[in-house]
């Protein structure tokens, strides 16, 4: 049995080395909920997805469970926050339980890199899903200090959801998980056109053709432009920094004049758990510098 | 020669010598292409193939036929892999699952861009697909994180780089650049 209410927190690569403030929001928001989260140290990035799945599958397969050997020795479920993180990791630690044969070519491997051997104790979650459903809508209310009154357009990236008979999350055609979740703080989700379609990052096409890349995200903006939100919200650090450098190249190469804050879904709930609004991070973030939160301060009654 | 005897004459054809059926058995075992219609749900369900040329109903054709200029076809590699093709296909040929072979595959031979083989370095050095820079190290200890992860970098950096080493030598070997593609793609 893992832990109960412990986390091995996996970092990837965008959230500690782009945007730490990330990091620093889910920490102070898990432990805020009374989860322990323990460091995995010497874990690598997961490996990406979109890349090094692309390069070789067996090797890919190889590193996300040196990754997952490193939670297990902790013997605690994994928590990412980042979706090709998840993507990554979840599918490998289920295929890896279920498929023997691969299992073992895996853990052969596993040995050139050290004393690991993937054993299949843990699972493999995404902050959304444990607020979304573990937390709960019902459960935030009382760890909340500032409402929020704003409108949010929610972008939920695609590996969170997809597959998803391999995530088995929710539908991916209309979930409503955030929405639920984030009407607790007084976010109002807006809906936009093409809500669900990919920032146009993923699959190692953001470093392949940033063309192609930018012309699958301008339709993005434009539609979330149409509905004027007053933030983009996500759920994962690779959509968060195509928003963020997306909009800027926009700006620059496509005479746009974007200017949308863009925050991950753990920074805004820091920021209504009652965080220092400096550790949000914004004034390190490139869009919507100007914006503030603002909200009203919740009225706790006292507890007898 | 008539216009139509010259036609031909300049056109290109496909000889035997580009179809290998058994190539691509691998794949066929593991994601159902033989079941493919050709129906074109996942073409019109792609969210790159919208604005970019891939044609994800042609591709999966190619690889049934064991097409191999599909090896070479740079359209493979602009699969964002948003698995929408994969929810919908009706025949669960998966083919999000069947690029990402096909790039394997194409890897083997070399086509790799040389911004991913910037990425695969990455990795062997820093552990990492996006290295930290000083900027970041600044912020993270401005709040109140330490100033690297504890990740693997963060050893090499203490001069234990028993686990970064062990990865450059055994993991994501890629084959040397491609003579003729050098310089091609920017
Ligand atoms: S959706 Fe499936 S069956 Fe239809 S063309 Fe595409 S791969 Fe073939
Ligand atoms: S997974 Fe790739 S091929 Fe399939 S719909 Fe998405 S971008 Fe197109």
């Amino acid at each position: 049995m893992v832990k109960e209410h412990t986390f091995a927190f996996f970092l990837g690569c965008i959230m500690p080395n782009r945007y730490p403030a990330i990091e620093k929001a889910t920490k102070f928001v898990m432990e805020k909920l009374g989860y322990e989260i323990l460091e995995m140290e010497r874990a690598t990035c997961c490996p990406a997805p979109g890349v090094f799945r692309s390069f070789n599958k067996f090797d890919w397969m190889v590193a996300g469970a040196r990754n997952l050997c490193i939670a297990e020795q902790l013997d605690a479920d994994i928590l990412t926050v980042c979706n090709g993180c998840f993507g990554t990791l979840q599918e490998i630690n289920k295929h890896l339980k279920e498929n023997e044969e691969h299992r073992i070519q895996v853990n052969e491997k596993l040995k050139l890199l050290g004393d690991y051997e993937f054993k299949g104790i843990i699972d493999v979650r995404h902050v959304a899903e444990v607020l979304g459903y573990e937390v709960g809508p019902w459960g935030i209310e009382d760890h909340i200090v500032r409402k929020l009154n704003l409108k949010a357009a929610i972008h939920y990236g695609c590996h969170f959801l997809k597959p998803t008979r391999i995530r088995e999350i929710e539908s991916s055609e209309g979930p409503t998980i955030i929405e639920d979740f984030v009407e607790a703080l007084g976010i109002e989700s807006v809906r936009f056109k093409e809500q669900l379609t990919c920032c146009g990052a993923g699959g190692g096409v953001k470093a392949y053709s940033g063309d192609a890349s930018m012309t699958i995200f301008g339709e993005k903006m434009k539609n979330i432009d149409e509905v004027k939100p007053d933030i983009i919200l996500d759920i994962c650090p690779f959509c968060h920094l195509q928003f963020e450098t997306g909009q800027d190249y926009l700006n620059k190469n496509k005479e746009c004049n974007y200017d949308y804050p863009v925050f991950h879904l753990s920074q805004v709930l820091a920021y209504c758990m009652g965080m220092d609004v400096d550790f949000i991070g914004l004034q390190y973030q490139m869009m919507g510098r100007d914006f503030i939160f603002g909200g009203e301060d919740v009225k706790k009654e006292e507890a007898i | 020669m008539s216009d139509v005897e010259e036609q031909q004459k300049n056109r290109e054809f496909k000889t035997d010598d580009d179809f290998d059926t058994e190539f691509f058995k691998r794949i066929e075992n593991r994601s159902n292409i033989m079941k493919c219609i050709q129906c074109g749900t996942c073409t019109a369900s792609c969210e790159s193939g919208r604005w970019t040329a891939l044609k994800t109903r042609s591709i999966v054709r190619k690889v049934v036929l064991g097409d191999l200029s599909v090896l070479d076809d740079p359209d493979i590699w602009l699969c964002t892999t948003c698995y929408q093709c994969y929810e919908r296909c009706p025949r669960d040929v998966k083919p999000t699952d069947v690029i990402m072979e096909l790039r394997n595959y194409a890897t083997k031979r070399g086509n790799i861009s040389p911004n991913h083989r910037a990425v695969v370095g990455y990795l062997k050095n820093f552990g990492h697909a996006v290295p930290i820079n000083d900027e970041v190290r600044k912020r993270r200890v401005e709040l109140g994180l330490e100033e690297l992860p504890p990740t693997a970098f963060k050893y090499k950096q203490e001069g234990d780089d028993k686990d970064l080493k062990k990865i450059e030598k055994y993991m994501f070997d890629l084959p040397p650049v491609k003579e003729e593609k050098k310089g091609e793609e920017k």
